[in-house]
C-alpha cells in the first residue's frame, strides 16, 4: 500500500511563547511520492504554513545537529531520519533544549551569556 | 517595530562561520571587545559546515609559499589580485598552526607530520585535512571564542542592515541593526568597526550544494552602505550536486571519484551513455560538458545525469570502502546506496569568487567596514583551487580581525548617524503589519527567482538571458517590496524569509548586471555569445550603489 501513497502526514508540535498554554499538535498533509527526511518534511510544512517555524540550515552530512528534533517520541537527527509516503510522523522539539517556537529550540550557551552582550 | 535594545561593542562580526570566528579571535586577542552575531546557531549553520575539510598550505619540504602563490594566480585566470594571492600563500602555514592551537585537529601521517594530498591544480602535495571537516573546524574555533573573555557569541540574531556614521562628511561603518529571533527585539548594535563574514549567495541558484542561509545579505548590505563589489558574475559550479531524490537535494557526490585512479565511474545521459571522456577532464571542463548534455535534452527525468560508480573496475569492496565517510553515510540514511545506485546530479552553485572588494587588510572601500572570505571578492579571480576556501577563511579572517581592531582602537567613540539608523529601522518596520493585504506567497516568488537565476546565470549565460534575469529579479523585488508579514514576537521566520528574499532579488540583479558587462568567457563565467577569453577583460567588474540603481564598471587587477 505504501508504494502507491503520494503523501505523508506530519503531526507537528505548535508552540508559541506569547500565547498561554502547553502547545498542541497540528496535522499537515505533505504531497510526496518519494521518501523525505524529517528535516525536508518540516521545510515543506513551513512552505504550506509559513507561520510554522523550523530550522532549515543543513550540513548535508548528519554531523552538525542543526536538525535535532524529537520524532515519534525519540530525540533524533532530523536530516538522517526518513519518512515514507503513507506514514504519519509526530514531530516535537528536541527534549534537551529550551523551546523557542514550534519545533525550534535554543542551541546556544546559557542565557546568562546573552546578558553579557553589553546591554545598557 | 521599534528599536527596543541597544548594545555597544568595539568590533562587531557578522557571521559565525570559519572566517567570522577567526576574525573574532584576532580582534579579541589584539584587545578589542568583540560581538559575533549569527542568524542561526553558531556551529549549526553556514557554508563552512558543509566543507569536506580540505585546506591548502605549503608544508611539504619541496613546496614553498611562492609555488603556492603561482598556483593560485594561474588558477585565477588573470583576474585574482596578486597582492591578495601573495598574502594567502604567505600566511597559510601560520594560520593552520593557529587553527591547531585553537583545537582543530588535522590528519597526520605515521611520521607525525601533516598528511598532505595533491589535488588538481596543486603543483605539490599541499592539501591538509581537518578532522570532522568544516564542522570540526567551526566547533574548535567556536570553543576558543567562548573561552575568550573579550568575545560574545550571539546565535539567532539576523542582521537586517548596516549602520553608518558620517563624521565630517566621511561615511564609515558604525554597527548594524539586528533582529533577535529569540525575543523579537530589534537591536541597535553600535560598533567602532564591522567585519562582514556572511558567506556567499549560492542559495540563489535552484541547484546548489550550499545550505539555505547562503543568501548573500552581507554582500547586499555592504553594497547598500556604499562599499564596492567586484566580479559578482564569478560563481564556481561543482559538477555533481544531487537533484534527485528530493530528500537528498543539495548534497553532493564527488566528481573527483570518477577519475580512473579513484573509482573510474562516469555520469550517464538518458540514453545510458557515459558523458565524460577519460582521462577525466578538470572540474570546470566537466561541468561545462555536463551542462551542455543536459541543455541538449540528454538529461534524466529531473534535469540531471546519473552519477554511477556501481560498475567500478576497482570492485564493490573498494567502492564501499572509499564511500564509507560521513557524507556518503548521510546518503545511505536516505535509502540510497551510492556504491550501487544511480544518483541524479547536475552542476550546482558551489562557491562565490566575487564579492566585497578588499585590501590585504580586508578593508572594504567603506571606512570601518572589513570583509572576510566568501563574502569578500578579488582574491580568487575566475576560478579557485580546491582547498583554498577554508585556508582563505583563516588567513583573511585573522587579517580582518586585526585590522578591525586597529581601526576600532583609533576611534574616539560610537557615532551612528541618525539618518542611517532611521532608514534601517524603517526598512524592517514597514515589513510588519497586523493587517495583511492579499497574501503574497513568498515561497513561490523565491522559487521563481531561484529558477530564473539557475536558467539565466547558470553554467552558460548570454545577453538575452541575463537581461531577462535582471527584469525578473526587478519584478519580483517590486512585489516583495510591497509584502508584509504579521508581527510575531519571537522567531518571526516569515520576516526573515521576506528580508532575505528582498536581498536575494538585489543580489540577482547585481549578478546579472556584472555578467552582462563581462563580454567574454573566463574561468567559470561562460558566455555563449562571447565564447573566447578576451585580453581586454583582464580586469575586475565592479558595482557600486547609486540612488537610481547600481552603477557597473571595471577596475584594474592589482
Ligand atoms: C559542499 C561544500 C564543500 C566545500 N568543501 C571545501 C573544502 O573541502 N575545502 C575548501 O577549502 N573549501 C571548501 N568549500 C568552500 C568553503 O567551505 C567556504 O568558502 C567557506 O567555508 C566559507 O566560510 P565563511 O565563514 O566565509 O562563510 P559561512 O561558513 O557561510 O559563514 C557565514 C555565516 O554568516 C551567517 N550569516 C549570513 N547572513 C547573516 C545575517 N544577515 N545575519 C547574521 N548572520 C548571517 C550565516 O548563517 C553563516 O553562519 C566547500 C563549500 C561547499 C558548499
Ligand atoms: S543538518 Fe547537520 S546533522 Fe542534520
Amino acid at each position: 500500500m505504501t508504494e502507491q501513497a503520494s503523501s505523508m502526514v506530519a503531526r507537528v508540535f505548535r508552540f508559541a511563547p506569547e500565547t498561554a498554554g502547553m502547545g498542541h499538535f497540528e496535522d499537515f498533509q505533505v504531497e510526496s511520492t518519494e521518501p523525505l527526511s524529517v528535516m525536508a518534511l518540516l521545510a515543506k510544512v513551513h512552505e504550506i504554513d509559513p507561520t510554522f517555524a523550523c530550522r532549515t540550515s543543513t550540513c548535508f552530512k548528519g554531523i552538525c545537529g542543526s536538525c535535532l528534533v524529537r520524532v515519534n517520541g525519540k530525540d533524533v537527527f532530523g536530516c538522517m531520519t526518513l519518512v515514507l509516503p503513507g506514514e504519519t510522523v509526530v514531530v516535537e522539539p528536541h527534549s534537551k533544549f529550551k523551546r523557542i517556537r514550534d519545533v525550534v529550540v535554543d542551541f546556544s550557551q546559557p542565557l546568562a551569556v546573552l546578558e553579557r552582550g553589553g546591554e545598557q | 517595530m521599534k528599536i527596543t535594545r541597544q548594545v555597544e561593542t568595539d568590533v562587531m562580526v557578522v557571521g559565525g562561520g570559519g572566517a567570522g570566528l577567526r576574525a573574532a579571535l584576532a580582534a579579541a586577542e589584539a584587545g578589542s571587545r568583540v560581538l559575533v552575531v549569527n542568524k542561526g546557531p553558531i556551529g549549526k549553520s553556514g557554508i563552512t559546515l558543509t566543507a569536506a575539510g580540505g585546506m591548502q598550505a605549503p608544508f611539504h619540504p619541496d613546496d614553498s609559499p611562492d609555488e603556492y602563490f603561482q598556483d593560485i594566480v594561474r588558477c585565477g585566470g588573470g583576474i585574482g589580485d596578486k597582492k591578495l594571492a601573495r598574502v594567502l600563500a604567505q600566511d597559510a602555514c601560520e594560520r593552520v598552526l593557529d587553527a591547531e592551537r585553537y583545537g582543530a585537529r588535522f590528519i597526520r601521517n605515521p611520521e607525525g607530520g601533516f598528511s598532505l594530498g595533491q589535488f588538481p591544480g596543486q603543483s605539490k602535495p599541499r592539501n591538509l585535512f581537518v578532522k570532522g571537516g568544516g564542522v570540526g573546524l567551526v566547533a574548535a574555533l567556536a570553543n576558543a571564542c567562548r573561552a575568550h573573555p573579550n568575545i560574545t557569541l550571539l546565535d539567532d540574531v539576523f542582521v537586517t542592515g548596516l549602520l553608518t556614521s558620517n563624521a565630517g562628511g566621511k561615511p564609515a561603518a558604525a554597527g548594524a541593526l539586528g533582529l533577535c529571533l529569540r525575543t523579537g527585539e530589534l537591536v541597535q548594535i553600535s560598533a567602532k568597526a564591522v567585519v562582514l563574514a556572511t558567506g556567499g549567495c549560492q542559495w540563489l541558484w535552484a541547484v546548489t550544494d550550499c545550505p539555505t542561509d547562503a543568501t548573500g545579505e552581507g554582500l547586499v548590505y555592504a553594497y547598500r552602505a556604499g562599499a564596492e563589489l567586484v566580479d559578482m558574475e564569478m560563481v564556481l559550479f561543482y559538477p555533481s550536486v544531487i537533484v534527485w531524490p528530493p530528500s537528498l537535494k543539495g548534497a553532493f557526490v564527488h566528481y573527483e571519484f570518477l577519475a580512473e585512479d579513484v573509482l573510474d565511474g562516469n555520469v550517464y545521459d538518458c540514453d545510458g551513455r557515459p558523458v565524460l571522456p577519460k582521462p577525466l577532464p578538470v572540474r570546470d571542463e566537466a561541468m561545462l560538458i555536463m551542462a551542455r548534455a543536459i541543455q541538449a535534452g540528454k538529461g534524466q527525468a529531473h534535469g540531471g545525469l546519473h552519477w554511477y560508480v556501481g560498475d567500478s573496475p576497482k570492485g564493490q569492496a573498494a567502492v564501499e570502502k572509499k564511500l564509507d565517510i560521513a557524507q556518503y553515510n548521510y546518503i545511505k540514511a536516505h535509502g540510497v546506496n551510492p556504491a550501487t545506485d544511480k544518483i541524479e546530479v547536475a552542476p550546482g552553485a558551489h562557491y562565490l569568487m566575487g564579492g566585497i572588494h578588499i585590501t590585504e587588510e580586508c578593508q572594504s572601500t567603506l571606512a570601518g567596514l572589513f570583509a572576510t572570505p566568501e563574502c569578500a571578492g578579488n582574491f580568487d579571480g575566475a576560478n579557485r583551487l580546491a582547498g583554498n576556501g577554508v585556508t582563505a577563511t583563516q588567513v583573511f579572517g585573522a587579517r580582518a580581525g586585526a585590522a578591525a581592531h586597529r581601526w576600532a582602537a583609533a576611534q574616539p567613540g560610537h557615532a551612528v548617524d541618525a539618518a542611517s539608523l532611521a532608514a534601517q529601522t524603517e526598512r524592517v518596520a514597514r515589513k510588519v503589519a497586523s493587517k495583511q493585504q492579499a497574501a503574497i506567497k513568498l515561497q513561490l516568488l523565491r522559487e521563481q527567482l531561484r529558477s530564473a537565476v539557475q536558467a539565466y546565470a547558470g553554467v552558460e549565460r548570454d545577453a538575452q538571458g541575463l537581461n531577462r534575469l535582471a527584469q525578473i529579479a526587478a519584478a519580483i523585488e517590486a512585489t516583495v517590496n510591497q509584502a508584509t508579514v504579521p508581527p510575531v514576537s519571537c522567531y518571526n521566520q516569515q520576516l526573515v524569509d521576506l528580508l532575505q528574499l528582498e536581498t536575494m532579488c538585489t543580489a540577482a540583479r547585481l549578478i546579472a548586471g556584472s555578467a552582462l558587462l563581462r563580454q567574454e568567457s573566463r574561468g567559470h563565467h561562460v558566455r555563449r555569445d562571447f565564447p573566447q577569453q578576451d585580453g581586454q577583460w583582464c580586469k575586475h567588474t565592479t558595482v557600486a550603489y547609486a540612488q537610481d540603481g547600481p552603477v557597473f564598471g571595471t577596475r584594474p587587477v592589482e
